[in-house]
């Protein structure tokens, strides 16, 4: 039992040394492993965001419409021409009185 | 011996020993255990792994569904005629409220109650009248604003829907041409009715994971395809639209009339620019609906359109060669005998050129040219100008007007029909008569629709003949024509004014529909515009003096608003000369 030269580290290296493969593939599977859940978290993520995006864009839509509501109340074309006519003092001008400039 | 050496040897060493039966329990426990966690991992995982898969879908599973709002109604300009807008109905489960005590705190009922304007004794009739039924609808389209209260208000049992709610900018300016949709968002008149599956779309349902904190985080099958709605671009132009209904709701309450419309058609293309009726609805707020308002009577109402049915005579006589465009008709002593029945004018014009007889409306003149040609002839003219046929406007509940198909006319029916009688049509077909001759005899299906291209013509008559009719038809509008309050400074009118006696039973009764209809600018046609009263009670009931200031005001306004250029005054000179000339 006399050997002062067995150096466990050394050994526990040599035998990983040995079976250098599988150790890189045990790991490359772990490191799958951990890539694959961080993806699916990240795309989790993204599929929140891009939910999130869609209700905005629901949201927006509703705006939009009440907005549209708004405008063509404001625009409608009598209220124009009651505005113009009363507030504004204009008038339309008659056919006859119109004056055409043709842009060459 | 041996036990005892045994014994003695232990004692004297005190050698700890192996017991191994101790050994093998401990050991076979630990195995036990770790065997049973893995069996039952295993279990769970391979053998029977679905019904915790269900129990975790059931948590996490969620169907989502995306409301769409029905299409949108814009006119040609892009101007919004029916806007869509999601509000939300509440509803109760009377079995959830009563099973919950929902009854307690009264107060919130009150507020339930005040905030839709309705007596707290009928809400809660709703709920309390039948403890077990399991929906019933409390108020429908409520603003999302009292949504929110009502959400707030946290009443047990009572919930919220989404639905939508359709509102017409145009209020009651294109109220029947539009239609209304009912309270499902169904489309039940006109537009909206005729075009209804193209605007609806239906909601799209898919399944989807959901986190602990209510996030999407994985989209799984779509349950549910969804179609998403269209939009609707009208041929309309909103300001011709608006413009004229300002004028036939003048004109229709200063006569007292019952009823108008008015058409205004792009003669190039067959579009409908403009399509109003008196009296009219507001579509935004139902309480008081008459369906007699609802009625789109520019398409739906036909009556015998009188004088203005005279130009079309005169383009038969001419394309049938039976007069040529100087010919020179004697009217003198102003009435006819035709068969025991009289013919008359309202006095004696004597020899009248066919720009005379339009300009002057002479029934004997007329009757003359009809009665030069077969009566299959002038029938088939009127029919290929689109009398007693559907325009193409493909509208619910559009009329064909009638022409009579027989083999003997007398005299004079004959006579008769060539000055409107005897045969009857809407609004919309005479416009699409006028439209046809102005733009030179060519039949165009009316569109409701904007066109991206114009649509394939039909001729019908020849151009020449088309041309020669609209020249003398300015005379209407100038001085000492029956249209001359028709007549517009700038834009010279090829019109026709009309006033027929309206048919009762056995006979025609005392109420008059005056009409007026016509084309400009004759120079270089663009609109043919049709205004319709129908029973005015005022003293005057001729078309020119009743529909012709309408028709004014419309027609100016309108090629106004399209940038015609007017006419100068030389150039207006030019062209009555060449009036002139046809005399």
């Amino acid at each position: 039992m006399s050997k002062p030269s067995l150096n466990l580290p050394r050994i526990v290296l040599n035998d990983l040394w040995q079976h250098k493969w599988i150790l890189l593939l045990a790991l490359l599977v772990l490191s799958n492993a951990v890539a694959v859940v961080y993806t699916s978290h990240v795309s989790r993520k993204l599929t929140t965001q891009w939910d999130q995006l869609l209700q905005e864009r629901d949201r927006l839509d509703i705006e939009w419409r009440n907005l549209l509501l708004e405008e063509q109340s404001q625009t409608e074309h009598s209220r124009i021409t009651r505005i113009a006519s009363k507030d504004l003092n204009m008038s339309r001008p008659l056919p006859s009185e119109e004056v055409v400039v043709k842009v060459p | 011996m041996t036990r005892q050496a045994k014994t003695k040897q232990a004692s004297k060493k005190q050698k700890p020993q192996l017991i191994h039966w101790r050994l093998y329990v401990v050991v076979g426990f630990v195995f036990a255990m770790f065997s049973s966690l893995v069996g039952r991992a295993a279990y769970i995982q391979i053998i029977e792994p679905d019904k915790l898969r269900h129990e975790s879908d059931m948590r996490t599973l969620r169907t989502t569904s995306r409301e769409v709002q029905r299409g949108l109604i814009t006119d040609r300009n892009g101007d919004m005629l029916a806007v869509s807008v999601p509000v939300r109905a509440v509803w109760a489960d009377p079995k959830q409220v009563n099973d919950n005590n929902g009854f307690t705190d009264m107060r919130r009922w009150q507020a339930l109650a005040d905030v839709l304007h309705e007596p707290v004794e009928d809400v809660l009739d709703k709920v309390r009248s039948n403890p077990t039924k399991r929906f019933t609808y409390l108020k429908r389209q409520v603003t999302p604003a009292v949504a929110d209260y009502i959400t707030q208000l946290k009443l047990p049992g009572v919930f919220l829907k989404s639905e939508s709610r359709r509102y017409y900018p145009g209020g009651e300016i294109t109220a029947q041409l539009i239609g209304i949709t009912n309270i499902d968002d169904v489309g039940i008149e006109g537009v909206e009715n005729a075009y209804n599956s193209w605007l609806t779309g239906t909601p799209s349902k898919q399944k989807v994971r959901k986190s602990r904190d209510g996030h999407v985080v994985e989209r799984l099958d779509i349950v549910q395809e969804g179609e998403s709605p269209n939009d609707l671009v009208l041929s309309i132009d909103q300001r011709i639209q608006q413009l004229a209904y300002r004028e036939l709701k003048r004109t229709t309450e200063m006569n007292q009339a019952t009823s108008g419309s008015i058409v205004v058609l792009d003669i190039h293309t067959g579009e409908v620019l403009a399509m109003v009726n008196t009296p009219s609805y507001n579509p935004n707020s139902r309480d008081n609906l008459q369906t007699f308002r609802m009625r789109n009577r520019a398409m739906t109402d036909t009556f015998e359109p009188g004088s203005t049915i005279k130009p079309f005579v005169v383009a038969a006589a001419l394309e049938a060669g039976t007069v040529k465009s100087t010919d020179v008709i004697p009217t003198s002593p102003g009435w006819m005998r035709l068969g025991g029945r009289q013919v008359r004018d309202a006095s004696n014009y004597g020899d009248m050129t066919l720009a005379r007889i339009l300009a002057k409306s002479s029934n004997v003149g007329i009757s003359k040219l009809a009665l030069s040609i077969p009566v299959q002839q002038l029938l088939g003219t009127y029919q290929s100008m689109g009398l007693g046929s559907f325009s193409g406007i493909n509208l619910t509940g559009e009329s064909a007007g009638l022409i009579q198909d027989r083999h003997r006319w007398s005299d004079f029916e004959r006579a008769t029909l060539s000055f409107g009688y005897g045969l009857t049509a809407t609004t919309l077909q005479l416009a699409r008569m006028y439209a046809t001759l102005g733009n030179g005899g060519t039949l165009y299906p009316v569109s409701i629709l904007k066109l991206k291209k114009p649509p394939e013509g039909e001729r019908v008559i020849s151009q020449e003949v088309a041309h020669d009719v609209l020249q003398m038809m300015v005379g209407v509008t100038e001085k000492g024509g029956t249209g001359t309050l028709a007549h517009i400074d700038g834009y010279p009118v090829a019109g026709k004014s009309g006033t027929s006696r309206k048919a009762v039973a056995g006979g025609y009764g005392d109420d008059y529909v005056a009409l007026f209809a016509g084309v400009a600018p004759v120079n270089n046609p663009k609109l043919a515009v049709v205004v319709v009263v129908n029973e005015p009670k005022g003293d005057l009931y001729y078309g020119g003096s009743v529909a012709g200031p309408a028709f004014a005001k419309v027609m100016s306004g309108a090629l106004q608003m399209l940038n015609v250029e007017p006419i100068s005054d030389k150039e207006q000179v030019q062209l009555a000369g060449i009036a002139g000339r046809t005399e």
